[in-house]
């Protein structure tokens, strides 16, 4: 026993390199964004609610091959009005159309087309606004753009552009996106002006970097998180501008179903009938809700701080 | 003649977690320290070495996610680690015990006149009219060395250097006549010239009005500018106290050896500095032996098994390493460090590198 | 003078830096020999920065210019030109924390300048490369694929040295490259600077605030107060023969590890006021061979006074 006890007192071997060694597990941006998404039971739960409202809202459709021209049953006074209800879930419509099918029919299309915008809108607007924060002289007519094309009325470009080209979703998505890139660019163009000149950029500046690469490898990883935020922002957004348009009368048409569409269509019904109104609206808010809270939760994930 | 001293703060047995995210962080394991009356005691670390969070439980300042575990703070027959509300707090916080901090803007209102600062701290603690506060502001802002205090009392703190700033919020901490002056790395931010007046203003007003002061700094050169005692801390510990001469002149830690000799001041040109290699413990896992033994090319294996107690070097000077217990091998400090006052007399006498007139 | 026979790397030549009506630099005026440290110490403000920046590419000058080489590198020039400082000038910062890419590993941070120039034959080779400066600064090769905040601050320093490194620049500016550190692992990157200067015959010009880590790495030392530059001189001559009162003050506030010693030191606090006040334009005066200091006429009497009577001391 005291002879271990004095073998204690012995020097330890020192290994100077032993100390450079990082004992913690290797770190992986995107493993740990998802790490850190799936943590939350909360969010995991509105995310599979998500993802299969989506995948419903997408399929859904295909088999039940709705569309509001085509009426079989508007003769049958019988199929007309139904409450919800064993059969007809969501109950039928003043044309006897299942609601079910109509709303779903609706929700695919909102869908697509907020997502199709909000791409463009993202594609063409991050590299300019990236661009535009990096060169102070692009800046100075970028602004004056910026100022011109962001006080365009939304409205009254919705109806020009409706007229000239026609109800339809090649219209809808134009005036979607026609002036919303800016609003990308000028948002992207503003972060990238404060991390812009931060120690690590003069760094890339003094090792010869160019401006592309520096955009690609030092400033669009920073700004992640904050374009999720975004993202999360626009999407839902674009649906309500969908929704808007259409029951404006400015959107998709009487011909094809939307979310806009629909609500626009049984909102004369609303009285006698208010399943048939507050039906599609629901659907709306749990489908901009959960979007919603998705991106955030996934904007939070991105931002390296939640990383610990 | 310290047992006669009058001690005026007991902090023991101290340990402070803090909770992040999931996990909990031990920044302070099981410290003690008595401060004496009118003395002037240096703790000085690395950061993250807990030298900020041990003396914050002495104001009751710890961050929200940070938890007093254990131990006690005793102050003028209170213990200070039960006090929980600001209003527990009042009468001593900023009265009784004032903290500078690194920063002077953390403890300015940069939309409020410098003068109206220090009158409003004054009118408080002190219970006088507006104009005998004011008259005495200028007073104090005189003594801090302001020139022409009268008319630089109605500006704003951005209108003030650095320096300047400092010398306000030592204004400001001095008004309510504290016992205790708690100094956060005052003069960590400033210029080297500027730190060198903010260490002798600091030292003559404890002179003049005799409150005792807790001096945090990560620079050993100003530990032994300012110190009459010095406590080193290292991984959420204090591992070896003593008198300034005795930490000095008779280290007995590695890490105390290992800090000292790392000075660039003792490097001979052409000659490698002596360096300490790795990094300071994570406070997150449990540490086990001594904390500095991954680091310390002199570790004994029991280090790396077993605390170390505190070994009595004098009545005044203690250090926490297993070199001083009878069973260990016989060490000498290293080379660098031997000799310090005669290295660093010759340095400063005539002829020397740091000599001035 | 020996000064005279080594070879100019780098001149600064009367140069003026402004930023919006400041002039964060005045006049300054110096020559870096090959091979050598050279300090440029100074307080926060005093512009010492703005001129490494200035060599950088990163602030223009508002007059006067910068020569590499015997070549202009200040103001406009070629691309070419521009690449071949990138090539031969590099940084050191201040902050290990802020100056590394957070986002991208190791083994890229490392490699960007490689890229940059394809300053390599294939993918093998630049591993190769990335290896070598890792270990060349004391890293291990297995930190490639690791992220920045993985490591400690004086880790990051030596991966902040090792992109510079593998550039093979012949000129580096380190911008007060252990004011971040801890001051437990401040002397293995000074080390670590030392060991590299000698490896690659680089010249060093070393920005700092501190005298004490300067006397330890520098060879010549300028020191800068608001802008201009008081005082040039090789390392051990400025430590001995200081005349400018601002040069004085520097020194006498490096606190001593001594308490002792301390208890008898006084700071001198620089007063503007006691120069000439009479409007006289100071400039660059050599006042012992290789000794510069900025004065007008009637402070050059002064200082020529000040240096008979330490010299006779000495002897």
């Amino acid at each position: 026993m005291d002879t271990e006890n004095t073998n204690l007192f012995e020097f330890a071997a020192f290994d100077e390199l032993e100390s450079e060694h990082i004992a913690a597990p290797r770190y992986s941006y995107w493993k740990s964004v998802w790490r850190t998404f799936f943590k939350n039971k909360f969010t995991v739960a509105v995310a599979i609610l998500l993802i299969f409202i989506v995948a419903f809202a997408l399929i859904q459709p295909m088999k039940s091959g709705y569309s509001p021209t085509v009426t079989p049953n508007i003769n049958n006074a019988d199929m007309k009005f139904l409450k919800p209800g064993p059969g007809h879930i969501f109950g039928t419509d003043h044309v006897g159309n299942e609601v079910f099918d109509a709303v779903w029919a609706g929700a695919r299309n909102s869908i697509i087309i907020s997502f199709i915008c909000t791409a463009i809108n993202m594609l063409v607007g991050i590299p300019i606004g990236a661009l535009w924060g990096f060169s102070k002289k692009m800046d100075k007519w970028m602004i004056e753009v910026y100022n011109i094309i962001s006080n365009i009325p939304f409205l009254l470009l919705a109806m020009i552009l409706s007229y000239v080209l026609g109800a339809g979703m090649r219209s809808l998505i134009i005036t979607m996106t026609c002036t919303e890139w800016i609003f990308v660019a000028y948002f992207i163009r503003t972060q990238v002006m404060i991390i812009r000149d931060r120690e690590y950029n003069l760094a890339s500046k003094c090792l010869g970097t160019r401006t592309g690469t520096m955009i690609v490898k030092n400033i669009l990883p920073y700004l992640i998180s904050v374009i999720m935020t975004y993202i999360s922002r626009q999407i839902p957004n674009l649906i309500s501008y969908e929704v808007f348009l259409s029951y404006m009368g400015l959107g998709l048409g009487t011909t094809n179903a939307s979310l806009g569409q629909t609500i626009s269509m049984y909102t004369s019904y609303m009285k006698g009938y208010p399943h048939l109104f507050w039906i599609p609206v629901s659907v709306l808010a749990i489908i901009s809700i959960s979007l919603y809270i998705v991106g955030q939760k996934l904007a939070d994930a991105a931002d390296p701080r939640t990383h610990m | 003649m310290e047992e006669t001293r009058q001690v005026i703060l007991s902090a023991k047995d101290i340990e402070v977690k803090f909770r992040v995210r999931d996990n909990y962080l031990t920044a302070i394991r099981n410290v003690s320290l008595d401060l004496y009356q009118g003395e002037t005691f240096a703790i000085v670390g690395e950061s993250g070495s807990g030298k900020s969070v041990f003396t914050k439980t002495f104001t009751g300042m710890l961050e929200s996610n940070g938890s007093i575990t254990n131990g006690s703070v005793m102050f003028e027959g209170k213990d200070l680690t039960k006090l929980k509300t600001d209003k527990d707090w009042e009468g001593i916080r900023g009265a009784k015990i004032s903290t500078i901090f690194q920063d002077p803007m953390t403890s300015l209102n940069p939309i409020r006149t410098i003068g109206s600062q220090i009158t409003e701290v004054i009118e408080k603690h002190q219970g006088v009219s507006r104009a005998e506060a004011k008259k005495q502001a200028i007073q104090i802002m005189e003594r801090v060395g302001i020139v022409d205090a009268a008319n630089r009392f109605d500006e704003y703190p951005f209108q003030y250097s650095g320096g300047m700033r400092q010398r306000i919020v030592i204004a400001i901490a001095l008004s309510c006549h504290p016992e205790i002056l708690i100094c956060d790395e005052p003069t960590t931010a400033l210029d080297v010239t500027i730190q060198a007046q903010i260490i002798s203003l600091i030292r003559d007003l404890q002179k003049e009005l005799g409150f005792t002061t807790l001096y945090i700094t990560h620079d050993l050169g100003v530990v032994a500018n300012v110190a009459d005692r010095v406590g080193v801390m290292y991984g959420g510990q204090i591992i070896e106290y003593g008198t300034v001469e005795e930490v000095f002149f008779d280290p007995r830690h590695p890490y105390t050896w290992a800090l000292l000799s790392s000075l660039p001041q003792l490097g001979v040109k052409g000659e490698d500095l002596f360096y300490i290699t790795g990094t300071p413990p994570s406070l997150y896992n449990e540490i086990k032996g001594d904390a500095f033994a991954p680091r310390n090319e002199h570790a004994l294996k029991i280090d790396f098994e077993q605390e170390p107690p505190f070994f009595k070097v004098s009545d005044t000077h203690y250090a926490k390493t297993w070199l001083l217990d009878p069973r260990a091998p016989k060490l000498e400090k290293p080379e660098v460090i031997r000799d310090l006052h005669e290295k660093i007399k010759k340095m400063t006498d005539k002829g020397g590198a740091f000599h001035v007139e | 003078m020996s000064n005279e026979q080594r070879e100019v790397i780098l001149s600064v030549k009367h140069v003026d830096i402004t930023f919006d009506k400041f002039k964060a630099v005045k006049d300054a005026n110096f020559d870096i020999y090959k091979g050598e440290t050279f300090a440029l110490v100074g307080e926060s403000g005093s512009g010492k920065t703005t001129i490494g920046r200035a060599i950088m590419r990163i602030n223009p000058c508002s007059a006067g210019e910068i020569l590499f080489e015997g070549k202009r590198i200040s103001g406009k020039i070629s691309k070419e030109e521009d690449r071949n400082v990138v090539r031969n000038i590099q940084m050191i910062f201040q902050d290990p924390a802020a100056s590394l890419n957070e986002r991208a590993t190791i083994e890229y941070c490392v490699s960007e300048g490689l890229y940059n120039f394809h300053l390599y034959k294939d993918e093998e080779d630049r591993i190769a490369k990335v290896d070598h400066a890792l270990e060349s600064v004391g890293l291990l090769p297995e930190h490639k694929s690791r992220y920045p905040h993985e490591f400690s601050g004086g880790q990051r320093q030596r991966v902040g040295i090792a992109r510079a490194m593998i550039m093979d620049p012949k000129f580096i500016v380190a911008d007060e490259p252990i004011s971040a550190l801890d001051v437990s692992i401040r002397a293995q990157v000074l080390n670590l600077m030392n060991k590299l200067k000698a490896e690659k015959n680089l010249t060093y010009l070393f920005i700092a605030h501190d005298l004490s880590v300067v006397r330890f790495i520098a060879d010549r030392i300028a020191v800068i107060h608001h802008g201009e530059i008081v005082e040039i001189a090789d390392s051990e001559t400025l430590f001995k023969f200081p005349v400018h009162p601002y040069t004085i003050s520097l020194l006498s506030a490096v606190p001593m590890p001594d308490p002792v010693v301390e208890r008898t030191r006084r700071a001198i606090v620089y007063d503007p006021s006691v120069l000439d006040q009479s409007g006289e334009k100071r400039e660059m005066r050599e006042i012992r061979p290789g000794h510069f200091v900025y004065c007008t006429n009637r402070e050059y009497g002064d200082y020529e006074d000040k240096m008979l009577q330490m010299e006779r001391e000495m002897a």
